[in-house]
């Protein structure tokens, strides 16, 4: 039987996600072995239960982000990271450019090649820039002092601001109640953006259903 | 011994080894999109800007996280910040698990203080390591499925499909915006611009103008290079008002309405 496209994604994207465990785990064991040391398992054991949240998130994302990533891209993601403030934006606004839908082949083919774009870029600019921090520290200080730092406090607002302007516009009619709601729920109780997101995508979900069924959309 | 352990060659080797792993990967998935792209019919401009749109796009938020990565440094030395920002990592994330590795080891002060014992920076790999693999081990088991079960619902429905896909990115950008707004500071400190202000709405209302100017100015021009630098430029350019505000109005912009 002749394998599909997306099929043959997820057995690649399989090896890979496989592959990227081990090599992953492979650190700490190689930073180990060089430093001949060995940590107490009641250090990392007590550390890991202080993040416990984070196994929580992590399950939440895999399951919110995957539809929106499409398959190639969510493999990519995870093994690279920074998906909220990088590989998601970059999906979204490539699919808006090419005027091509989530959960099709040609989204599928767009995100990939988006997030692959973003991650070579962001792996080479990280790169270089350690480098020259590491190297002039007075170059790492002027890009923390207090005349740039607001700029890079502030830069995941300036990333959705500018998704927002495409996607409010386009759909406003579903837009406003999860603002809305996200915002009156941040006056009582910031639970932190890894709940926030969820919460978010959940309430606009079942916001955007009441509307479609009142014919609204 | 260990004085400089946390920065020799061997763990430069490491980066080396990471770097070309993240790469070779991105490659490989490059291509064989890019391949398929083209059997489908998509038109060679518009993969070429889905690349150049991204590359732009990532340039600003990748300074950002090279200095988070000059943060963490103070403790763990350049490259382990660095391997892990590079493969799995998030900002939020690492420095919560290197500092609940340090408390692990009975060290008060978080990250402020070198980590100049290599039992303990061991543990701090670990710990960031262990704790963020979860999605690695979920994805090959369940990825099929979600999106299999995404591609039944779209089949059956795609008008309603459609409109749950826009309202879950819609849902998602709203988190953000929220915060923007309302959101508390991360910090207990009192840092400017840490909770929801003059700057973060300075960000968000900049960005969201800038945007749409790029996107009536397109509307006329129809120019490839206008939509594939739409965004990365509203985004930096509101990074610029940010910049701006903070240098020219330093009261205005220490208005903070959550903290």
């Amino acid at each position: 039987m002749n394998k599909t496209y997306m099929d043959k994604v997820h057995t690649w994207g399989r090896i890979w996600c496989i592959a990227s465990l081990v090599f992953f785990i492979c650190i700490p064991v190689a930073i180990c072995l060089h430093l001949d040391v060995w940590p107490r398992a009641e250090i990392v054991g007590k550390g890991l239960a202080s993040i416990a949240f984070f196994f929580v998130t992590g399950i939440v994302e895999v399951v919110a982000y995957a539809p929106m990533l499409g398959a190639g891209g969510t493999y990519l993601s995870f093994v690279t990271g920074n998906i909220m403030n990088l590989k998601m934006p970059c999906a979204l606004n490539a699919m808006e450019n090419a005027k091509v839908k989530a959960n099709t082949e040609e989204g599928e083919v767009i995100t990939t090649i988006a997030i692959c774009s973003s991650i070579i870029v962001t792996t080479l600019v990280i790169a270089v820039f350690v480098i020259i921090f590491a190297l002039n520290p007075q170059f790492s200080e002027l890009m923390a002092s207090d005349t740039f730092s607001p700029a890079f406090q502030q830069v995941t607002y300036t990333i959705f601001g500018s998704l927002a302007a495409t996607y409010f516009v386009k759909h406003w009619k579903i837009s406003i109640f999860p603002i809305a709601a996200i915002t009156v729920l941040l006056l009582f109780v910031d639970p932190g953006i890894g709940v926030l997101i969820p919460v978010g995508v959940v309430l606009s979900m079942l916001g955007a259903h009441v509307m479609y069924k009142l014919k609204k959309v | 011994m260990f004085s400089d352990f946390k920065n020799d060659g061997f763990m430069y080797l490491l980066i080396l080894a990471v770097i070309i792993f993240v790469c070779a990967q991105a490659i490989f998935f490059m291509k064989k999109a890019w391949a398929r792209g083209k059997e489908l019919g998509i038109a060679t401009d518009k993969l070429k800007n889905a690349v150049t749109s991204s590359a732009i796009f990532s340039f600003a938020p990748a300074v950002g996280i090279a200095v988070t990565v000059i943060t963490l440094s103070v403790a763990l030395g350049y490259v382990l910040p660095w391997i892990r920002l590079t493969v799995i990592g998030a900002i939020q994330y690492e420095t919560t698990a290197a500092i609940a590795a340090l408390e692990a080891a009975g060290i008060t002060g978080g990250i402020s203080q070198p980590v100049t014992d290599p039992e303990i920076f061991a543990a701090i790999a670990w710990v960031m390591t262990i704790g963020s693999i979860l999605p690695l081990i979920l994805i090959p088991i369940v990825l099929k499925k979600i999106q299999k079960g995404v591609s039944n619902v779209a089949s059956k429905n795609s008008k309603w499909m459609d409109v749950m896909t826009a309202a879950a990115f819609i849902g998602l950008i709203a988190a953000f915006i929220g915060r923007g707004l309302a959101g508390l500071g991360s910090s207990k400190e009192n840092i400017i611009g840490d909770g929801a202000g003059v700057l973060s709405l300075a960000a968000l209302v900049s960005s969201i103008g800038f945007m749409l100017i790029f996107t009536l100015v397109n509307k006329k021009l129809k120019k490839n290079w206008i939509e594939a630098l739409a965004m990365p430029l509203s985004m930096v350019l509101a990074m610029v008002v940010v910049v701006l505000i903070n240098q020219f109005a330093p009261d205005l912009a220490a208005i903070e309405w959550r903290y």
